[in-house]
């Protein structure tokens, strides 16, 4: 991102060569197609593959969505590098001196077509660590009357890992997942452990079962390569490491987690009130003491008037 | 190539290049991924050396003491036996160093980066932990020590 802020500043060459990877599943065919792309200051990869896509050749498939790093759908190899093409600006990866940017879809995800790749084993494994709360009393979790107890500090303990956008960078990135199609990868893991950090949840035991699987948690080697790309800095590399210490405890019969919290009880009104601060001045003609004497009541229907 | 009207999807995946070639991606601030294939690349040679040392150890059973003795007497300066073992020194030193990290961090989760909120310029904590202090550390005593090694080996 300091590259990103630093870059923003600076102008691309006035075009590149955009240099996509392309894939034909009828033919099976790969090959490599250029393009000339004019380029302006803050002008993103994903703005240059648009403008191919929309005046130079419109058979180009790529998935994209929200253009602001949000929905991880842009995920591509630039010039050798896991990236999302909408935080990507030209300026970072092409200079007067080498004009050129390479695309390439997604290592570790089978390609569809061109840039796009198939992400359904990814969300299968994703699917498989139970990405979500689980607690013994269904019944409260089904029907909740309040929320669950969870101080500022135990937030932090996962709140990194609940950012992932499910880019699948990591994954494109792990030199384990690009050999064995079975790991679970980073991004299942990391999500495994930030359901089982997670005070508010009751099936780590579960959880750490499905670590402990011959595909999971054992099988990184911490090349720490998915931390080194996520856009997020979610970690997961931190993330799996943490999570096969606490798997190796318990498997010695030497880790447990430490606190499990419970619904808050309901807030009882307590008739406090909260003073104004002393610089808070009213406007004219405003008595608060007389509006909470008598609330003032909106007729929606004369609003209507 | 598939059939007319057939798809197919493309595995694109480097298989076993991705272990031992640490620029198949370029990975920015990721000295770990080096370490990784050193590690297993390391790891192949040593089995291999094992066996070569199996094989090597045999040859008083073959050709005698005598011959024995009188080869490792030779054995002074630049010669393929020491050559091998100054290689020997470095992949073991390595290895073992590295290892000993890999436990460290693996094992009982140490120097791993804590979970913060992530902040401009959005860098991983366990790239910013001591993990990557541990990391320099062994790969500069792993050059201190094979060059000991070499001295030893050599003089």
């Amino acid at each position: 991102m300091a590259q990103a802020l630093k870059s923003a500043a600076k102008y691309p060459p006035k075009t590149v060569r955009v240099k996509i990877k392309r894939y034909s599943p009828e033919t099976g065919r790969e090959w490599w197609q250029v393009y000339e792309v004019e380029t302006y200051r803050g002008m993103t990869v994903l703005d240059a593959l648009l403008q191919v896509k929309e005046k130079r050749d419109h058979t180009i498939v790529m998935r994209y969505s929200c253009r602001m790093g949000v929905c991880g759908s842009c995920g591509m190899i630039i010039n050798g590098t896991p990236r999302l093409a909408c935080q990507t600006q030209v300026s970072m990866v092409a200079s007067e001196e080498n004009p050129e940017i390479t695309v390439e879809p997604l290592k570790n995800f089978p390609v569809v077509r061109d840039l796009l790749t198939d992400f359904t084993s990814f969300f299968e494994k994703h699917r498989k660590v139970k990405p979500y709360l689980i607690r013994r009393d269904t019944q409260e979790q089904e029907n909740p009357k309040t929320e669950y107890r969870m101080t500022p500090e135990e937030l932090l303990e996962i709140y990194p890992y609940s950012l992932c956008i499910s880019c699948g960078l990591c994954v494109s990135a792990c030199p384990v997942s690009a050999s064995d199609e079975g790991f679970l990868g980073p991004q299942a893991l990391a999500q495994l452990w930030r359901y089982t950090a997670d005070v508010r949840d009751e099936a780590w035991r579960e959880r750490l079962e499905i670590a402990d699987d011959e595909n999971g948690a054992l099988k990184c080697h911490f090349a720490a390569s998915c931390s080194a790309v996520c856009p997020k800095a979610v970690d997961p590399g931190g993330a799996i490491q943490m999570l096969r210490s606490a798997l190796l405890k318990y498997k010695l019969g030497l880790w447990k987690k430490r606190k499990i919290s419970e619904p808050v009880p309901p807030l009882e009104p307590t008739g406090e009130k909260v003073p104004l601060p002393p610089e808070a001045q009213t406007l004219p003609g405003v008595d608060l003491e007389a509006m909470e004497r008598e609330p003032v009541v909106i007729d929606a229907s004369k609003l209507l008037d | 190539m598939a059939g007319r009207g057939e798809r197919r999807f493309l595995k694109n995946m480097p298989g076993w290049r991705a272990s031992f070639n640490p620029w198949i991606l370029k990975l920015p601030n990721n000295p770990e991924r080096l370490a990784f294939v050193l590690h297993r690349v390391t790891g192949i040679l040593l089995i291999l050396i094992l066996f070569l040392h199996i094989t090597v150890t045999t040859t008083p059973a073959t050709r005698g003491w005598e011959f024995w003795v009188e080869e490792i007497r030779k054995a002074q300066g630049i010669t393929p036996v020491t050559l091998y073992f100054f290689i020997f020194a470095g992949i073991a030193i390595f290895h073992g160093l590295n290892g000993i990290r890999l436990l460290l961090v693996e094992f009982l989760g140490c120097c791993v980066g804590k979970p913060e909120k992530p902040k401009p310029p959005y860098i991983s904590a366990t790239l910013k932990a001591p993990q990557r202090t541990l990391l320099y550390i062994v790969f500069a005593l792993w050059i201190i020590l094979w060059m000991i090694a070499g001295y030893i080996i050599f003089t």
